[in-house]
């Protein structure tokens, strides 16, 4: 009993700066990617192809993409995939998430980003931030996950509370419950014919 | 007169009904007006595979905590009907007659306006506050509505944000059934106002008597018959969304284009964001 209480209170004592260390790594890692698409995005005299290709860079960087890939489809479809058609499903997803990503920052350009401090949630770390111009504001909320090789890595974005990974989870179910992989694979190459 | 009477009777009769359907439900935060359907499919078919690769399982928790929306919604089919008119209804009515009211009205102009509208809807985020005992944030919307409506021009700006950092804290009475407890309900897509549910759809009703506009037809203005002040009430409100709507025209057209389903789309995005806004 005794010594439950020890470990528990020495466990009080660990933890806390534990978790002020990782919401502090990810403001770090997190702030300086997006400030420096901030100022890509303000630069005018960079051509667009060109600055695109500089913000794919930090987002390649920042974004765990495979792991978004594969949490969009879920365990419910994954796993049941061939090694081709995940490699397939992926390289999809991946360019349509960066082209709607872009096209996104497009529309906020002048926008100014407020950051507010990141928040452990178990043993990943959610940041929310802010795009504010004039009397508009959108929240957009990054979550983070610490991976084995390259360190934290955003895993979801919650914009205005709408999670990406669970809309497009439900869109590819509804896709898969009537039709087949080949389906979905053509309407993620020809997104407008829905 | 007539119309306006039944629409409150109607409105009434669905809420007190609504109310009564939720009570003497057990735990006061999580009513849920959808049926437990859990009992009619039994214990979940296992999946064809059961080992999940590496690194699965730290998400999956997260992402199946979601409801599945998919699993209650009985008029899918009258949506997918309503999503497919409102939006020919935007690419056909209201994205032309926008762009051309934006080539009239410079952006400056519009938000000013859209500004104007806010202001004017304050007592609905006032109550609603209030009713959700945010008082702070009540007291909050008083100081920028006296604020706004005087320094800041009848609302045209919005010096009470820029100078005292006081921010709107919008509220509306689908969001305090929400702050009570009661749960979305089915999903339905309303023809020209877009996605919505059963519960947000009742508060339509409340929440038009706290929005001036509604009021228009009881000013007796000479040479006015009521029902000429409804159509004038109507247009002010046509008016403002059309001014709303051009400030947003390119931020819809991104979302369709994101969307491979797009009633699906659209239901989960708005659901997940009116849950967001309860939460708050």
């Amino acid at each position: 009993m005794k010594k439950a209480v020890f470990v528990l209170i020495g466990l009080l004592l660990v933890t806390p700066p534990a978790y002020a260390d990782d919401t502090a790594e990810v403001d770090a890692f997190l702030t300086k990617r997006l400030n420096n698409i901030m100022t890509l995005l303000q630069d005018k005299k960079l051509e667009k192809p060109e600055r695109n290709d500089k913000i794919v860079v930090i987002i390649t960087e920042a974004f765990d993409f495979e792991t978004m890939a594969k949490l969009s489809l879920g365990k419910k479809h994954w796993p049941g995939l061939n090694k081709a058609d995940q490699v397939r499903f992926t390289k999809l997803f991946i360019e349509r998430l960066k082209a709607s990503y872009l096209e996104k920052l497009d529309l906020y350009d002048d926008e100014k980003i407020v950051y507010s401090k990141p928040e452990q949630v178990k043993n990943k770390v959610q940041m929310m931030t802010a795009l504010v111009s004039g009397d508009n504001k959108i929240t957009m909320l990054y979550k983070l996950y610490k991976s084995k090789n390259a360190g934290w890595q955003v895993y979801d974005l919650e914009l205005e509370g709408v999670s990406l990974i669970t809309t497009y989870r439900s869109q590819f179910n509804e896709v898969l419950q009537t039709g087949t992989m080949k389906d979905l694979f053509s309407k993620l190459e020809r997104p407008e014919a829905n | 007169m007539s119309k306006f009477n039944i629409s409150q009777y109607m409105g009434l009769v669905l809420l007190i009904t609504f109310m009564v359907s939720c009570a003497g439900t057990k735990s006061p935060r999580h009513v849920d007006i959808l049926p437990d359907l859990s009992e009619l499919t039994g214990p979940p078919v296992l999946m064809q595979n059961e080992t999940s690769p590496e690194g699965f399982d730290e998400f999956e928790d997260e992402f199946d905590a979601v409801p599945d929306l998919a699993v209650f919604d009985p008029l899918s089919g009258y949506n997918r009907a309503i999503t497919k008119f409102n939006n020919n209804f935007f690419d056909y009515v209201l994205s032309p007659v926008s762009k051309g009211y934006n080539f009239v009205v410079p952006e400056g102009g519009r938000i000013g306006i859209r500004r104007f509208f806010k202001n004017l809807f304050y007592p609905l985020r006032f109550v609603n506050n209030v009713l959700q005992l945010k008082y702070h944030q009540a007291a909050g919307e008083t100081a920028r509505f006296l604020v706004n409506s005087t320094v800041g021009l009848l609302g045209f700006f919005d010096p009470a944000e820029a100078w005292l950092k006081l921010e709107a804290h919008p509220e509306d009475f689908g969001q305090t059934l929400g702050f009570y407890g009661v749960g979305p309900g089915f999903h339905i897509v309303l023809p020209f106002l877009g996605p919505s549910n059963l519960r947000d759809t009742i508060g339509l009703i409340p929440d038009t008597y706290a929005v001036p506009i509604t009021y228009i037809p009881e000013i007796h203005l000479s040479g006015t018959s009521r029902t000429d002040r409804t159509f004038i009430a109507l247009g002010v409100e046509s008016y403002r969304r059309l001014n709303d709507a051009s400030l947003r025209l390119e931020e819809y057209e991104s979302l369709r284009r994101d969307a491979l389903d797009l009633y699906i789309f659209l239901r989960d995005a708005y659901e997940s964001n009116r849950a967001a806004q309860i939460k708050e």
